[in-house]
């Protein structure tokens, strides 16, 4: 009997591609996001996206609604950033019914947008540090001053995540007594957290391993992919709507883009992390000139008439572009009321980005996304 | 809602704004409908220039339109309208651009190849609204993996009206279990569910009782808790015994649960009564809230009332057992329900045929849905 000693080639292991499936319950999957992961070896050859576990009907519920009760939806559609996503809706049917609501509720707005989104990327922060292997390193730091501000929206609004506040033509109710001192306090104590969370992630040899470099994406690519917000930012392009199409009044406020150079993961940290101290910025801003005065529009009718007409609303959401196209036929409903959803167009280059990568940096692909679910299956 | 197609013509033209000229001069001849919303302008292409106008619009240096921010599918009802948001990042300007297909043709190029981003928007479009992008590189359905087979986001396909079948349902319900409890003279099918979680409300109750009492008596923890399984123990014996001395429930003469619903139905007529008064006077919110407070408390002052004085009018709760009719079996039930859901299935058709308004479809179908109960009482 002869024993073949001859170490194997590589051509003589027949190897095919394996599906792999990772979610819809996944951790890593942000929500209930499931993808196909075609693999050759470690390899990701081919992804395949399955979203709509979420699909909620959020664009046809909110025909059969009242123009005011469709608000609450929009709590829901992006539910890290839902200051951020009303101010959008409320704006569209203040644009279309012609509405100008006071100065006073116009700070409130933008004050409580610009800290919903330092708590929306707190969240991204504690949610990626999770996907590279840094659970105790960033999530527990973040949550701990996201929380700062969770407690600061629920003196204002007395709840924790469905806020409901913004109203066509201003605001529900004015804020508390202490507000101004209240939220400086919380600024500080935050601004001092994402210093924090800077020392302990940007010089961190995990993160600096696992996404410098990783999936560099070209300005032109993000512009034909649709992405939007700081994916969009990190490429170099310090495309920002409140700079651009300036809403509310965030014209009258000193800010700075913040823009990478790569467009890699690392860059989408850098300028989410100073995104945060530009909102900071914003806020300060707006604390300092916010008037007295009314905070709702004087003499709106008790069921809101919107003439008709039709007008796509756009705000700088944390996670980008978030758009509300409303349809008014002149009724009390909304005709159309479609959700552009920031994550829904980002989520939608992952194949795209993630393809030629490891399985392992997938998870960070998609962890740099910052996918919100709600938001994508609407 | 309103339901009327509209497609009301703009009163007075309206001036192209700057992009609109952009497009009437690179692509000259071109027919355009111009709007223009509060912050966009608007043009409206026909369908067989829209592929031609969606390369010009991303290639034309002029244009430059690179970023598609958004693409929504409008349902007219007698066309489906698929409108696309557009940026560009070069010269900073937006444009919306719309085009029209009638509902029984409904097919528009797709733009993915000019827009990558178009994929996932025309993928959904097409699920959600039965537009047929042509063209399209992977038309799967998005959001539900293995397709509905109806379109959602259309207008054909409104919100079921879950209240009225409920409100359907409970009533069947409850009449058959009052009939049944007429005719057989025992009573009406016990609620086990309901018996078993009155027993354990009473079992928990005892249990706190019994734990109260040895901590005020400072006992250690073993003999709190034997204390407490005594008192279990105490609870089921009594427990059992009731049951041997009484094993047949006596028939309960009103059925209590219907007799919640009808107030419960009751209360909500009433509140919606007060409330549309209190519209119809154009009051304040406050105000209206405190008319339908004063109301609901007026109505169940009244209640109290007639309760503390059963005897004076009895002839209220017992009425249905006056007509003894035979038991309904599981077979009728079945049968009349369907009867039901087709005559429901028919009146809506019917209204949607006649191109009613949902309020006034509802309204058909609740007015056969009387007819239908009439009718079968007098037969």
């Amino acid at each position: 009997m002869v024993i073949e000693t001859r170490p194997p080639h590589e051509s003589d292991l027949e190897t095919i591609d394996i599906n792999v499936n990772v979610g819809p319950q996944h951790p890593a999957t942000h929500g209930v996001f499931r993808m196909v992961l075609t693999v050759d070896g470690e390899l990701v050859v081919d992804l395949d996206p399955v979203i709509g576990y979420m699909h909620r009907g959020n664009e046809k519920l909110p025909e059969n609604c009242d123009y005011r009760q469709v608000i609450g939806y929009h709590d829901r559609t992006d539910y890290l950033a839902q200051f951020n996503t009303e101010h959008c809706y409320v704006e569209a049917v203040e644009k279309l019914a012609g509405i100008k609501p006071p100065e006073r509720a116009e700070y409130i707005r933008v004050i409580l947008a610009e800290i919903n989104r330092i708590a929306s990327h707190l969240m991204f922060f504690g949610a990626f540090g999770t996907d590279i292997g840094l659970f105790g390193t960033s999530f527990m730091y973040a949550f701990r001053d996201r929380e700062t501000i969770q407690d600061l929206f629920e003196e204002v609004t007395g709840e924790r995540m469905m806020y409901n506040y913004f109203r066509p033509g201003g605001v529900a109710w004015d804020l508390p007594d202490n507000f101004r001192q209240r939220c400086m306090q919380v600024l500080d104590s935050v601004e001092r957290g994402v210093e924090q969370l800077d020392g302990l992630m940007m010089e961190n040899e995990v993160v600096l391993a696992r996404c410098r470099g990783l999936s560099p994406v070209t300005p032109e690519d993000a512009i034909n992919w649709g992405l939007s917000g700081p994916m969009l930012r990190a490429t170099g392009l310090a495309h920002d709507i409140r700079r651009a199409e300036p809403y509310s009044i965030y014209d009258r406020f000193q800010f700075d883009i913040p823009t990478g150079k790569r467009g890699d993961v690392y860059d989408k940290l850098v300028v989410r992390l100073e995104e945060m101290h530009q909102s900071a910025r914003i806020v300060r801003q707006a604390l300092e000139t916010m008037p007295e005065g009314p905070i709702m529009a004087e003499g709106l009718k008790r069921v809101l008439r919107v003439p008709a007409g039709e007008v796509y609303m756009r705000v700088e959401s944390p996670r980008g572009e978030y758009g509300v196209y409303l349809v008014s036929q002149g009724s009390d409903k909304p005709w159309r009321h479609k959700v552009r959803g920031a994550s829904f167009s980002n989520l939608s280059a992952l194949r795209a980005m993630a393809v030629g990568n490891f399985v392992s940096d997938v998870i960070i692909i998609l962890g740099s996304i910052d996918i919100v679910l709600c938001e994508v299956d609407r | 809602m309103v339901h009327e197609a509209a497609t009301a013509a703009p009163p007075q033209p309206i001036e192209p704004g700057p992009v609109a000229r952009l497009f009437q001069s690179s692509l000259p001849g071109l027919a355009l409908e111009i709007g223009q919303s509060p912050i966009d302008e608007v043009v409206t292409v026909r369908r067989e220039d829209f592929a031609r106008v969606m390369e010009t619009a991303k290639n034309d240096e002029q244009l430059a339109l690179d970023y598609l921010r958004c693409l929504s599918g409008v349902d007219w009802l007698t066309d489906l309208e698929t409108v696309y948001h557009l940026h560009s990042f070069k010269h900073g300007h937006s444009i919306a651009i719309k085009v029209r297909c009638p509902v029984a043709d409904a097919h528009v190029p797709s733009v993915s190849h000019l827009w990558e981003t178009a994929n996932w928007h025309e993928r959904e479009t097409q699920e959600l609204f039965g537009i047929v992008f042509d063209g399209h590189p992977d038309p799967r359905p998005l959001l539900t993996e293995e397709g509905l087979g109806y379109y959602i986001m259309r207008k054909s396909h409104p919100l079921a009206d879950i209240e009225e079948w409920q409100e359907d349902y409970l009533k069947t319900i409850e009449e058959a279990k009052s009939q049944m409890a007429v005719a057989t003279g025992v009573a009406a099918p016990v609620d086990e569910k309901a018996l078993k979680i009155q027993m354990a409300q009473q079992k928990a109750a005892v249990i706190k009782k019994a734990r109260d009492e040895a901590r005020a008596k400072g006992l250690s923890p073993e003999d709190e808790k034997a204390a407490v399984q005594d008192a279990i123990k105490k609870f089921e014996e009594e427990h059992a015994a009731r049951q041997a001395a009484a094993p047949v429930t006596p028939a309960k003469p009103v059925d209590e649960r219907a007799a919640k619903i009808q107030l419960a139905q009751q209360k909500a007529a009433l509140i919606t009564k007060t409330r549309n008064e209190a519209r119809a006077r154009g009051v304040s919110p406050e105000e209206e809230r405190q008319i339908v407070a004063e109301a609901l408390k007026k109505f169940s002052e009244e209640q109290e009332q007639s309760a503390a004085a059963p005897q004076a009018a009895p002839a209220q709760a017992p009425a249905a057992p006056s007509v003894p009719t035979a038991p309904m079996d599981r077979a009728a039930k079945i049968q009349l329900a369907q009867q039901k859901a087709a005559l429901i299935t028919k009146a809506r058709e019917d209204a949607r045929a006649k191109g009613l308004s949902p309020e006034a479809e509802r309204q058909a179908v609740a007015e056969a849905l009387k007819k239908f109960a009439e009718e079968q009482q007098a037969g």
